[in-house]
């Protein structure tokens, strides 16, 4: 929690300071149905931007997922780890646990968002920018109301089923959706109501930025987060606990079966195990699966015939969009296919999604092994330890390009499907561009790993430099004096050619595998030098 | 195999900062050998195998293991021994046989009917996932791993914790099969009634420092027993009384009890031709009291 606040505090104050040094003269030109996308008040300054684009988008988020992570935790957590048992061997009752638990986060999300509100006035003060007129508090008191009726969700579904992973997944499934459906429906002519269904509409649906606190809203939110903790009362004192468990995949149950047993033993088990990489590779095969899939339906094909479909006027005043927003997406001409990809998918969506998996596997296969302790074991066997972040580089390589292939294959026939005439080549090329960017981040969570054996360091350190470096790479060139410097992020060597437009830009494609490589090295020699840590 | 020790440690000291881990440890473990190593928890039982295992590198001396320098040809080393670490981890995702096919695949195969006919001998499930396994089970898959490539060198850290009874004995009888074999057998533990009846020689550490080295034989003739002896007809306690090694004799009509040290010969001896002996028992020391009497003269400061 505290690394989530702090890091959106310094995303705001980064992101206002931008602001207050670019041009802010296009706000005039806006069209009033993208302020309100973008959760930018009428007339807004320096400032309403700011809060617009980190508070209310990023900071909700962050928010409410940290709220999703803890509720999900609280006992479906302590479940999967097998605590819950010696916990309630106390003299407490179900409830009393759950109050308890229930409280801890109310209390951090309400510290995340204390500590929010804390920044939001005084990066102002410190940059001098005016906020008169704007309700700071407000916008993230509703924050705060969002983020705990997800987090009392994923508390009441972890509370009922005992399932971490269900109330996590189908909390910020839900949440996602809602994000979505509460952005996009007031933008829909005569489906502007319909965002009224979603819960994400009661947080920013009222602007209370600009308006103040909507009761009504931050009402109908906690209509929610009551019934949601009634769920979870009942739920948790009525069923059985669960012990330690692990998960019960598809293959498990096909082994099951003796009529798929043979088939399925071949999947799971010896072939799984056949090979080092294979084995890392087989273990995140649920997430690689899922960030493949949207990446080819959703980011891919789905938004070829989209492109189609909107509305001229649309793209003609999407054009006046000013380039400081669009480039927080990647940039492009939404006027153009290439655009429209650039910033529908290659932007933003298609870097996460490879950093996602090439960090999962980097990181999880040596700090993540050594974290639960497995490592020992496996160096008991004859092999290197350069021998283990070889592999996992190669399961790494594996996952990003896997999720870089289906990209390309999305988008190439999302640009079929719509007619668009996009170039296959340049499609594909900048799909290899971003399985390398991807690669950057994944090696760095390897070398952190390898260098400290830890999951946490590994995970949020390369996670965070991506971040940093991706918004330095969006507004770095707005800045005559800084521009230059761009060249220090990795992400420059992915769309700073417009490889989507222009093709292969292979001297770019130079430095980012030469950055994997340099860093691959670093973790070797790091991961070789150092103890084992225990654990345990 | 040719008579190189199976472990050779010079000076070995490791420190985390101001804490001092290990200290100078000097051992020599042959082959054919079980060698019990005990500790309290704490001791630096774990550092020590750590430290020759090459997880962590020492701060200060060397260690060969089967005539190979422990760091340098730590590859080559552990194609030869077989290793259950004291927190035993596993992937809880894979069955015991998969992981099992893993570490052989790493390894370049195993006979698979020896892995059979231990996890027959311990009654191990290999077809459930570790996750689903009790403790107890899991520690048997990590058994069967160490065991599984008939190894010149076992290492085992506190194996048998969780295992009952029964399983407990059949996993003694393989340890005595291996050395029989002349194969070797380091086997640390906190707990001495499973050591004694396996091992050969006892290395007691503490804070660091390797305290003593001793035969399992010799340590048991430093016990002190209590002994009952039945006459057939009343006796004399101050028969007793002088003799070495006997303290504490108490007189109740045909019986007396008594406190003894030493070997057991000198006490049978005197009471051959003199009296009629009718039955002994002796209660047998438990190591746990030579133990706590090794602690109380050897308080080493750290």
């Amino acid at each position: 929690m505290a690394i989530g606040a702090v890091t959106l505090a310094g995303l705001f104050l980064f992101g206002m300071a931008v602001y207050r040094d670019i041009n802010l003269s296009f706000y005039t030109d806006l069209p009033d149905v993208y302020r309100m996308l973008m959760a930018i008040p009428e007339g807004a300054d320096v400032a309403g931007l700011a809060y617009g684009a980190i508070y209310a988008s990023y900071g909700g988020l962050t928010l409410a997922g940290l709220a999703v992570a803890m509720g999900a935790a609280s006992i479906a957590g302590e479940e999967r780890r097998g605590t819950i048992g010696l916990l309630l061997a106390n003299p407490k009752s179900r409830s009393n646990i759950l109050i308890a638990k229930t409280a801890s986060m109310v209390f951090l999300t309400a510290l995340g968002a204390l500590f929010l509100w804390g920044a939001g006035l005084v990066a102002p003060v410190i940059l001098d920018v005016s906020i008169a007129g704007m309700h700071v508090g407000a916008l993230v008191f509703h924050m705060l109301f969002i983020s705990l009726f997800f987090g009392f969700m994923a508390l009441a579904i972890g509370a009922s089923t005992g399932s971490a992973g269900l109330a996590a997944g189908a909390t910020a499934g839900t949440m996602f959706v809602s994000v979505v459906a509460a952005s996009l429906f007031p933008v829909v002519e005569g489906y502007e109501n319909a965002a009224k269904a979603f819960p994400w509409y009661y947080f920013n649906g009222s602007q209370p930025l600009t308006n103040g606190v909507d009761w009504g809203h931050i009402g109908m939110l906690s209509a929610g987060i009551v019934l949601f903790a009634g769920i979870a009362m009942v739920g948790l004192n009525r069923r059985d606990l669960k012990g330690q468990t692990v998960g019960v995949t598809l293959v498990d149950r096909l082994r099951g079966n003796a009529r798929t047993r043979r088939l399925a033993d071949r999947l799971a088990g010896s072939t799984r195990v056949s090979r080092m990489w294979i084995k890392i590779a087989s273990e995140r095969q649920g997430l690689l699966f899922i960030t493949a899939s949207l990446m080819f339906f959703v980011m891919g094909v789905m938004m070829g015939p989209m492109f189609a479909l909107i509305d001229d006027s649309l793209v003609a005043m999407m054009d006046q969009f000013p380039e400081a927003l669009l480039a927080l997406f990647g940039g492009g001409d939404m006027s153009t296919p290439e655009g429209w990809y650039q910033i529908e998918t290659f932007g933003m969506m298609a870097p996460i999604a490879v950093i996602v998996v090439t960090v999962a596997v980097g990181a999880g296969a040596v700090a993540g092994d050594e974290e639960r302790g497995a490592i020992g074991l496996l160096l008991a066997n004859p092999i290197k330890r350069s021998t283990i972040v070889l592999q996992t580089v190669t399961a790494m390589t594996l996952y990003g390009a896997a999720v870089g292939s289906a990209t390309f294959a999305g988008v190439a026939i999302g640009s079929l499907l719509g007619g668009l005439g996009m170039n296959i080549g340049a499609i594909a090329a900048t799909s290899l561009l971003v399985t390398l960017v991807g690669m950057v981040f994944g090696a760095a969570a390897l070398a952190l790993g390898a260098a400290t054996g830890r999951l946490k360091v590994a995970v949020f350190g390369s996670v965070g430099i991506a971040l940093v470096l991706y918004v330095l790479n969006a507004f770095l060139p707005f800045s005559d004096a800084l521009s230059g410097y761009v060249r220090w992020s990795p992400f420059y060597y992915y769309l700073g050619s417009d490889p989507l437009v222009n093709g292969m830009h292979w001297g770019h494609g130079a430095v980012l595998a030469g950055i994997t490589v340099g860093l691959v090295t670093l973790a070797v020699v790091l991961f070789d030098r150092r103890d084992l840590r225990q654990t345990g | 195999m040719t008579e190189r020790p199976a472990i050779q440690t010079r000076g070995l000291t490791k420190h985390y900062g101001d804490v001092h881990a290990l200290v100078d440890l000097d051992l020599e473990i042959g082959p054919g050998e079980i060698f019990g190593f005990l500790g309290p928890n704490g001791s630096g039982k774990t550092t020590m195998i750590r430290t020759i295992l090459d997880e962590i590198r020492p701060t200060a001396g060397s260690a060969r293991i089967l005539g190979m320098d422990s760091h340098k040809q730590s590859v080559e080393i552990r194609r030869f021994i077989g290793y259950v670490p004291g927190d035993l981890a596993m992937y809880p995702n894979l069955t015991g046989r998969d992981t099992l096919t893993y570490f052989s695949n790493l390894r370049g195969g195993v006979d698979w009917s020896y892995v059979d006919e231990l996890a027959d001998r311990l009654d191990a499930d290999l077809g459930k996932k570790i996750g689903d396994l009790s403790s107890g089970n899991r520690q048997k898959v990590g058994v069967i791993q160490a065991f599984m490539n008939k190894p010149e060198l076992l290492i085992m850290d506190e194996p048998s914790s969780g295992l009952d009874p029964l399983v407990q004995r059949e996993f003694q009888a393989m340890m005595r099969e291996v050395a029989a074999e002349g194969r070797s057998v380091f086997l640390s533990s906190h707990t001495l009634s499973e050591v004694q009846r396996v091992a050969g020689r006892v290395g007691i550490i503490r804070h660091g420092h390797l305290i003593a080295v001793e035969a399992v034989s010799s340590l048991r003739s430093k016990a002190i027993r209590k002994v009952d002896l039945y006459f057939d007809e009343p006796v004399e306690g101050a028969v007793f009384e002088h003799l070495p090694g006997v303290s504490g004799v108490a007189v109740e009509n045909h019986r007396v009890s008594l406190s003894f040290t030493g070997r057991m010969e000198t006490l049978l001896g005197v009471i051959a031709g003199r009296y009629h002996l009718v039955d002994i028992t002796t209660q047998e020391a438990d190591l746990e009291e030579i133990f706590l009497t090794f602690y109380r003269d050897e308080d080493v400061t750290v």
